[in-house]
């Protein structure tokens, strides 16, 4: 893992004196709102409907146990007992008092974390396929590039008051575990023509009012270069831009208003300026920031090692786990486990004080002290021996959270929702918690099933991407839900199609499980996934599901 | 919006020291609780409860202070119109299912009352 030197670790102090600084004053009233919300911002603290919440960095969802003990206190001493982890691989908390932000942030520095750049039009948390550095499939660890680029962005000057909020995706495996295509800037780490490593450029993707999917601008782009050709695709965005209209301000209007070839070249002219100046990327730098995510030291394992005890009994529970929550580990004899925060009926990304510190225990045990936070809202262990995934299993169990269920029905995104947010105009999390009650019998008959669901139009739960999406709505002051088909935020990415008209709080659900039983129905046999049968039969069946009895 | 009744609404905000959702009362004091909130039932009231809360936001006691319409019963007991207010004024709704919840929050003791004239 990255380590702070020397100026990581005082510009991070620095900021946390200013900030407190800043409540003091607040609390004082010698600062106004007005003067202090962007200065609340930039320091990752939000108020929210019933409380303030601050939201936490975590650079490429990469987590020592350390700093997963350390969020575990502060979610007991300062929050109410629970952190959620988000969409963004970043956790936040949402009962924190102002007084006590300081001393936050001031627990955080002292394990190497911070709320910077967790809001605002900035560059924000660069986020990594949570896989790297573990999964066989990758040509390098994207996350020393991810670590690169947190360095470059952190605090550019020219960078902080962007047109609007800049989110950048970093990952190096065919299979696209990081949704690139729905990022501002996604990053696809290849092996190049001349054998050296070098990135696929994706401009221009994102949720929210306008889904667009991201437009590949460069498909060779050398190492050296990543740096000096993501200051220009932000130089010209910074300049072009539209700072008239908060919602069509993000880079994805502006390559969509003015096309993806006269952007990128508009971007080559800047880039071929400043390629050979102070941003090249020296081979030795590349390389010392590469030793901090070094592999750990794999041991091989003896001769026909196996996660199941040849001599214990079946346990159907286990063996559905490690189908389910482990995937194919770049070292023989280990595995990447996937713990699942979905319980059933439970609340997507939640994960109490006591969960945070097992997990801490089981990473510094079994997975040489790593945690990751996908954009799944879920935690991986990226290194356990095949050897230790019984005692991992059964540690799950305990603290309740070894349901089997990554990928499936169960395994849905949701964000905060009108529960917490002040931007939501419908609840997530309980219509989640409806829809994993209703699926979880069958979750195993379903098969691969994406679903994501968003309180508002922001889409922060990925519904655009979700195989069924959905998005909460305000309509006549109440509660009301769209449904959204056939979107991908893999290497597949796709967008989305709306079903038709919405549905109440009650309804939506009941309309999942008709799409679900109509698939079901309809598919060729179980290895036809829901997102290729809909693919082969298109909307009008499950329309026709949805609404036929009440035409 | 209610078209068969005259619109009432109160005046709310988030507490500035832990964001709490607070209710002007009659006495002048920011409550978490909707009994014995202000009601304005004229434009007048209204005026004048947007203006008390454009105040207390200069004070510093408050942050962005803002009218909730209100159903009114016939026993007169309040209920936001909106569900997005039911759900500010109720607290989230999922709490019980959160895992490891330690406590709901007791309700803050009542501030000390906040004049205008004791600016």
């Amino acid at each position: 893992m990255y380590r702070y030197d020397e100026f990581d670790a005082e510009f991070v102090r620095q900021r946390v004196a200013q900030f407190r600084d800043q409540v003091e004053r607040r609390l004082k009233g010698e600062l106004t709102e007005e003067e202090f919300r962007p200065l609340r911002l930039m320091n990752g603290l939000y108020l929210q409907l019933h409380a303030y919440m601050l939201r936490i960095a975590v650079p490429y969802g990469t987590l020592s146990s350390r700093q997963m003990r350390k969020l575990a206190h502060i979610a007991r001493v300062y929050d109410r007992g629970t952190g959620h982890f988000t969409t963004r691989q970043n956790l936040q908390f949402n009962w924190p008092k102002l007084g006590d932000i300081p001393d936050i942030l001031a627990e955080l520095a002292e394990v190497e974390m911070h709320a910077i750049q967790t809001s605002g039009n900035c560059i924000r948390n660069v986020t990594a396929d949570h896989f790297a550095g573990a999964t066989a499939e990758e040509v390098a660890d994207p996350r020393p590039y991810a670590e690169i680029i947190r360095q470059w962005s952190s605090l550019h000057p020219e960078f902080s008051f962007l047109p609007r909020k800049f989110k950048v995706a970093v990952t190096a495996a065919p299979h696209d575990r990081a949704a690139i295509q729905v990022h501002d800037i996604g990053l696809h780490l290849k092996r190049l023509a001349d054998g050296g490593l070098g990135f696929a450029v994706w401009v221009g993707g994102g949720q929210g009012r306008t889904p667009l999917l991201a437009k590949k601008i460069r498909d060779d782009l050398p190492e050296a270069d990543l740096l000096s050709y993501l200051e220009a695709v932000l130089r010209i965005y910074n300049l072009h831009g539209r700072r008239d209209n908060k919602y069509k301000a993000r880079i994805k209007i502006l390559v969509h208003e003015i096309g993806a070839e006269p952007f990128a070249a508009q971007v080559e002219e800047e880039w071929q300026r400043i390629r050979d100046g102070a941003l090249k990327l020296p081979e030795d730098e590349i390389k010392r920031i590469d030793a901090y995510f070094a592999p750990p030291a794999f041991v091989a394992p003896p001769a026909g090692a196996s996660a199941r005890s040849p001599l214990g009994e079946p346990d159907p529970a286990f063996e559905r786990w490690i189908m389910r929550n482990t995937h194919a580990h770049r070292q023989r004899g280990y595995a990447i486990v996937t713990i699942s925060l979905k319980p059933i009926g439970g609340i997507p990304g939640d994960a109490s004080a006591a969960q945070m510190d097992a997990v801490a225990d089981l990473a510094e045990r079994y997975s040489f002290d790593e945690v990751r936070v996908t954009h799944e809202q879920n935690l991986v262990l990226p290194h356990v021996r095949l050897a230790d995934l019984r005692a991992v299993y059964d540690a799950l169990v305990e603290i309740e959270l070894a349901e089997a269920n990554a990928g499936l029905a169960t395994d849905i995104i949701a964000c905060p929702g009108l529960d917490y947010c002040a931007l939501a105009n419908a609840r997530s999390i309980p219509i989640a918690q409806r829809i994993s009650e209703r699926l979880a019998a069958r979750q195993n008959l379903i098969g691969e099933l994406k679903i994501k669901i968003s309180g508002c139009i922001n889409a922060c739960g990925h519904h655009h991407v979700g195989h069924i999406g959905i998005l909460g709505v305000e309509k006549r002051g109440e509660e009301h839900y769209q449904l959204l088909l056939g979107g991908s935020g893999a290497e597949d990415a796709a967008l989305a199609a709306i079903t038709g008209p919405g549905f109440g709080p009650d309804g939506i659900v009941d309309a999942v499980e008709k799409v679900v039983d109509t698939y079901l129905k309809l598919r060729s046999g179980p290895q036809e996934a829901f997102l290729s049968a809909y693919g082969r039969l298109g909307s009008a069946p499950f329309k026709e599901a949805l609404y036929a009895a009440a035409a | 919006m209610s078209k068969s009744a005259p619109t009432i609404s109160v005046l709310t905000a988030n507490r500035l020291s832990d964001g709490a959702v607070v209710f002007l009362d009659f006495d002048g004091v920011w409550v978490e609780s909707l009994r014995g909130a202000v009601v304005a039932r004229t434009p007048d009231e209204t005026r004048a409860l947007e203006s008390r809360g454009a105040f207390d936001a200069a004070r510093n006691v408050i942050v962005e202070p803002y009218l909730v319409e209100m159903h009114e019963s016939a026993d007169g007991s309040l209920t936001p119109v909106r569900f997005r207010e039911r759900v500010r004024l109720g607290g989230p709704s999922i709490l019980d299912d959160v895992p490891g919840y330690v406590e709901t929050p007791k309700p803050a003791p009542r501030a000390e009352p906040v004049h205008a004239e004791a600016a």
